[in-house]
């Protein structure tokens, strides 16, 4: 039997994200800290962090139904808004002094609207992500950001200069760097569950920046240390969008299947790239992260030989024996994908399972079905 | 020496007795709301069947099913993704594709030679196309699952249902109804629209011959010929009760466990 991971740094990260007001949300508002939402891996949280403020990524967690939103939303739309949306009409995210909203998908991007009409956060913004990845649209979120930044400046009265820009870069390409070592660990006799990797990594965008670098420090120490995971069956790689909840990885660690990779919206494409910080414009080196170096996702045009490469190197790096790709029902950013995804592992003779879900997990019984007979397919 | 094969479904609980050739026996209950309860009656009649004293004569026994890890007397659980492939491949070793329909759910499983399976899909979380929904509409209809089932009810200008949800399908029926459409070609409409789910499903993992129902859905008739006009290729009849492929492919993989 693993054991469990019992650092005090590792038990702040499983808090941060089992809520949405976790202890280092309330401790940060209590002392006198305010909070900026966001949608999306592709909002600039270091313009929120050069502010002064803290960034945090919008979640549904702990939402017991949606039938408050459910006035506003159509029945083709996920699960996410609608939860998501639901607890802040309940009143969960009175905490938040600002909102960034983004053309992420059709779906959270209608969030927007419906928040402007029904909720009194503050500070209220949605920006334009483009579709493509080339350097015309690298000056178009150029734009973006500057209207980001001048916008939270002078509704939060700070003056976002360079230097605190190129201050928060540096701070948020140090999680980047430390996540990655945490990844690095997960290559051959992994030291850490894919369901602990996705509370740790969930946690980055729920407490303030620092202070989660600190914690990271300390895992680290603690995984370094730690007896490899066994008595699994295969090492799994999940693909898929916006998937914050330990639960539904642990279900699939239950039957047997190590999830050792991911390429998901709280996973490996957060850190995968850095933001250069050797160019002259802060600015610049974000909108050219944000379009070009950063992991592509299915949303962005024309991109999928790169976003194949992206997996395939990640099988191969992580020894990956099947691919388990999720997607939330009524998702369209990553239907097609995974019929392209599941011919191209077909071709590479790698096990491909496609997995729809609910936002809040439901139906545990299925999922178990689907992953026992997927192992077993695998001869596993 | 025998083994067992026991398949708790949401709606059958299936229990099969195997020796080193052949079925000895097997039986068929209906899921009662305790699947401990269900896999223990289902047994207990297939071994009374097989003129066996008791459980602890089998050297092995598999569970499957739903209800698979609350197999009491299990010594080991196994998906039924994988036992239905095991089955329909015992009973029919040319079998390549298997259409499992059950009570809540439909599966699409390809297999190998071998009998492994190679690839699978699911229906997601719905009743459409599964024995739930010929359940709702037969009790729209007023005919009985036979009445949907029966090759003489198959009109010959089957109506068209577009509504992949049950509940919404079953308006649409009741719709079709009210407008005077004859009862055969509501029959025939029913079943060649699970027959449209199901081809797509088998579109998703490549259809190859020959392809096997198993499942209790596999039963309905007008459903078998539906599907096979849909796909343009047979479905094979397997010589024993399809609906026990499941508790099959478990007491195959028992026997294998108990030699090893």
């Amino acid at each position: 039997m693993d054991s469990k991971l019992t650092s005090t740094a590792y038990e702040e990260c499983v808090a941060a994200t089992a809520s949405i007001v976790n202890p280092a949300v309330e401790q940060w508002c209590e002392g006198g800290g305010r909070v900026v939402g966001y949608f999306c891996s592709h909002v600039p949280t270091e313009v929120i962090s050069a502010a002064g403020l803290m960034p945090f990524r919008m979640r549904g967690t702990g939402s017991d139904g949606t039938e408050l939103s459910d006035a506003f939303f159509s029945s083709i739309n996920c699960s996410f808004p609608r939860h998501t949306f639901n607890l802040a009409l309940q009143g969960g995210y009175d905490f938040l002094d600002g909102l960034v909203c983004i053309s992420s998908c059709d779906h959270v991007r209608r969030v927007y609207d419906n928040w402007k009409r029904n909720l009194q956060t503050p500070f209220l913004t949605i920006m334009s992500l483009p579709r493509k990845v080339e350097d015309a649209q690298v000056g178009w979120y150029h734009e973006e950001i500057s209207i980001l930044r001048e916008a939270l400046g002078k509704h939060f009265d700070v003056d976002i200069s360079d230097e605190k820009l190129w201050d928060a870069i540096k701070l948020h390409n140090r999680t980047r760097r430390l996540q990655r070592e945490i990844y690095q660990l997960r290559k051959g006799r992994t030291p850490v569950s894919g369901a602990e990797t996705l509370a740790i990594m969930v946690a980055a965008t729920a407490m303030p920046r620092s202070r989660y670098n600190t914690l990271l420090e300390e895992i680290l120490v603690e995984l370094r240390q730690r007896e490899p995971r066994n008595g699994y069956r295969a090492r799994l790689m999940v693909v898929g969008g916006e998937l914050d909840d330990p639960s539904w990885i642990e279900t699939i660690e239950e039957q047997g299947g190590l999830v050792v990779a991911d390429s998901i919206c709280f996973g490996s494409r957060e850190m995968w790239a850095d933001i250069d910080e050797s160019l002259e414009d802060p600015v610049e080196a974000m909108a050219k992260y944000y379009i070009q170096d950063h992991p592509s996702c299915p949303r962005m045009y024309g991109d999928q030989p790169r976003r194949r490469e992206y997996l395939m190197n990640m099988v191969r790096e992580f020894d990956v024996d099947g691919v388990i790709g999720e997607r939330l029902m009524f998702c369209d950013q990553w239907c097609v994908e995974h019929y392209m995804n599941k011919a191209d592992f077909k071709e590479e003779g790698i096990p491909f399972l496609q997995l729809d879900r609910e936002y809040i997990s439901s139906g545990k019984g299925q999922l178990r079905t689907r992953i026992q007979a997927f192992l077993e397919t695998m001869g596993k | 020496m025998l083994v067992g094969g026991c398949d708790i479904g949401s709606t059958t609980g299936k229990a099969v007795v195997l020796n080193e050739k052949s079925i000895v026996s097997q039986y068929i209950v209906s899921s009662t709301t305790r699947p401990e309860e269900t896999a223990r009656q289902a047994m207990d009649a297939a071994l009374e069947l097989a003129g066996i004293a008791s459980i602890d004569d089998l050297a092995y026994v598999v569970g499957t099913g739903y209800g698979r890890t609350k197999v009491p007397f299990a010594n080991e659980n196994i998906s039924e993704i994988t036992c239905h492939g095991r089955g329909a491949h015992w009973l029919d070793p040319e079998v390549r594709t298997v259409v499992d329909i059950g009570g809540q759910d439909c599966k699409v499983v390809s297999i190998d030679s071998r009998g492994k399976t190679v690839e699978f899909v699911m229906n997601d979380r719905c009743a459409a196309g599964t024995g739930r929904f010929f359940e709702a509409m037969a009790r729209v209809l007023d005919c009985g699952l036979e009445g949907i089932s029966s090759l003489e009810n198959q009109g010959p200008n089957p109506c068209t249902i577009t509504n992949q949800c049950s509940v919404f399908a079953e308006s649409e029926v009741v719709t079709l109804i009210n407008e005077g459409t004859e009862l055969p070609d509501l029959i025939a409409g029913i079943n060649l629209s699970v027959a449209n789910r199901l081809f797509s499903m088998v579109k998703r993992v490549g259809l190859v011959e020959k392809l096997a129902l198993t499942g209790g859905c596999s039963k309905n008739q007008g459903l078998a010929k539906a599907l096979e006009k849909k796909l343009g290729v047979e479905v094979t009849t397997l010589p024993e009760d399809p609906q026990v492929a499941g508790a099959l492919g478990a007491a195959l993989i028992a026997k294998e466990r108990a030699a090893a």
